[in-house]
């Protein structure tokens, strides 16, 4: 207690770096996710046909998916180490993180994304467009609202993965809650550790409680 | 008879998916203003000619005219935003609440928010819904009531022309019945061009002015009014589909209103040991001894001859049942009267007198 009443800056400080690294992944993420999840899922066909995609489309589906999977299999430790190589940039910078995890987070939300828009019922988009919606509106006004409570679900197993991982960075000198676990194994401080582990796993709570209840809001609807 | 204007023309239409012919060759012209229904059995082409009209499904060759236009001459969303389409399930969209599903057409088009809120309010009673329905979201509402705000929905774009896929065969019988006769009396003030598509030849013969009967393969086997069909069929086909009741379902046509009605405190019960019960001035099923046995089918006064004689058939004492709208009671029919009375009809029929 003592150490963290003497820290208290520092570890503020350092909350502030983690969720920024936290949130700005899985920001840019989503809104790259979606869009190839979107393209994945290929033009749907309306109507009673139940056979929604070509062959073409299954390929294309089963190509998007599994590179995805593939790209989430790749170390996050060696992503970090990779990045300065690959982008030009100092070993700590931020940059660094917000590529490496953004990657992370298109690697799952890709999946999350066409389960999502797989929910949405084939005949709710068929009157959509049999009451004149336009493939771009009906997409906006229809499709992606109807998809956002199978989004969400997959958007917070994300941003808590995510919050995790962001203390990795730690490793390599990138500042954030792990530089506690790091800072306190070299010198001995049980109490950095455990605040370190107790500031991450609040950070975590509070923000998925507060993605619920924006899933919640946005999904009223359902509830109703 | 006067001289019908044709809403919609179709003119050597077809539909092939691959060397499957869907509809072969439909050449069929829809009065404005009245009921025509689409009848068959399943994979008869009837659901692919409708979503032809609105080109949810783009037809291979041919042509279809839309009052006069070729419907191939606009975008295919104006040419949906100018007709109203009700779908078997109901099809609407569970993010908006009940008031905003009914706007999406007008809104679509660019009517103002306030104008198409009011608009919709008005239409929620024009189906028989409360008020109250507006902030409702689809997912609140029963099948029945649902299907109600879809009739709402497709009537909100004002069109001449409304296409209605199956709307009914999703609820059950009794809210079919309900729905069936709420649209009947929608159209006799609202006068709209409909196609409706269905399975059933008894909705086919209730609701439509003209009954189009489609036969495998995709082609038309008869087209005309529900008279005409039942009373001659055109080839086997139809007289197969129109079926086992024809009988019974020409006497939808014959009033029941000149059945003589007996009167429940007649002198001498004529009905022997059975007794009406009657609670409230409702009927509450027959005594005999000691039993009470559960009633038949009713005859609501002024119905049509089909009712009153299976009034008089599902009768455990087979005395019908005759009550007036509001379910009270109002006197007993004698089988014979009714036989009676189907037999003038039949004479009627083919001119003959008795």
């Amino acid at each position: 207690m003592n150490w963290l009443q003497s820290n208290l800056q520092h570890v503020g400080e350092l909350t502030a770096l983690h969720l920024l690294q936290s949130i700005i992944p899985v920001i840019i993420g989503t809104i790259i996710a979606v869009p190839i999840a979107r393209f994945a899922m290929g033009r749907r066909r309306d109507g009673r046909s139940t056979e929604r995609t070509t062959s073409a489309g299954k390929l294309r589906r089963g190509l998007v998916i599994n590179s995805a999977a593939l790209l989430y299999t790749i170390p996050s430790l060696a992503l970090f180490v990779l990045m300065p190589l690959v982008l030009g940039t100092s070993i700590t910078s931020l940059l660094n993180v917000y590529v490496a995890l953004t990657l992370y987070v298109i690697a799952m939300m890709v999946r999350s994304a066409v389960d999502a828009f797989d929910s949405v019922s084939p005949v709710t988009l068929e009157a959509a467009t049999a009451m004149g919606y336009r493939t771009t509106r009906r997409f906006w006004a229809v499709e992606l609202p109807l998809a956002v409570p199978v989004m969400i679900a997959g958007l917070r197993v994300a941003l808590v993965s995510n919050i995790s991982m962001v203390s990795v960075g730690a490793v390599i000198g990138i500042q954030s809650l792990g530089t506690l676990f790091t800072d306190g194994l070299r010198r001995d401080l049980p109490a950095e550790i455990i605040t370190g582990i107790v500031a991450t796993v609040l950070l975590a709570l509070v923000l998925d409680r507060l993605l619920a209840l924006l899933g919640s809001f946005l999904t009223r609807w359902r509830t109703a | 008879m006067s001289v019908l204007n044709n809403a919609i023309e179709f003119k050597s239409v077809f539909k092939t998916y691959g060397d499957n012919t869907v509809v072969d060759n439909l050449n069929l012209s829809i009065p404005e203003g009245k009921i025509t229904v689409f009848v068959g059995p399943s994979g008869c082409g009837k659901t692919t000619s409708l979503r032809m009209i609105n080109r949810m499904v783009e037809y291979t060759s041919g042509t279809i005219l839309v009052n006069g236009e070729d419907n191939t001459a606009r975008p295919a969303h104006e040419l949906r935003r100018s007709m109203g389409y009700v779908l078997q399930q109901a099809g609407l969209m569970p993010h908006r609440t009940i008031v905003d599903n009914i706007s999406t057409v007008p809104r679509l088009n660019g009517v103002s928010a306030r104008q198409a809120k009011s608009q919709a309010l008005e239409l929620l009673n024009t189906v028989g819904l409360d008020e109250s329905f507006a902030k409702r979201y689809p997912s609140q509402l029963s099948g029945g009531q649902a299907q109600r705000v879809g009739v709402a929905r497709a009537l909100a774009s004002e069109s001449s022309i409304l296409l209605m896929d199956e709307p009914f065969s999703a609820v059950d019988p009794v809210v079919r019945a309900d729905l069936q006769k709420e649209l009947l009396r929608l159209q006799s003030t609202l006068g709209r061009t409909i196609i409706f598509v269905t399975h059933d030849m008894d909705e086919a013969i209730l609701l439509g002015d003209y009954v189009a009967v489609f036969a495998r393969g995709g082609r038309i086997a008869q087209f005309g009014t529900p008279e005409e069909i039942l009373r001659e069929p055109a080839d086997d086909f139809v007289a197969s589909f129109v079926g086992r009741d024809r009988g019974m379902r020409r006497l939808t046509f014959a009033s029941g209103a000149d059945v003589p009605i007996h009167p429940l405190d007649a002198q001498q019960t004529p009905w022997q040991q059975w007794q009406l019960n009657v609670e409230d001035g409702r009927p509450a099923g027959w005594r005999i001894d000691d039993r009470v046995i559960p009633g038949g089918s009713l005859f609501v006064a002024g119905g049509t001859l089909r009712d009153a004689l299976d009034s008089v058939l599902s009768s455990p004492s087979g005395w019908g049942v005759v009550v007036n709208e509001q379910g009270q009671v109002l006197g007993l029919l004698k089988s014979d009267d009714v036989l009676e009375a189907t037999e003038r009809e039949r004479l009627n029929r083919y001119g003959v007198s008795a």
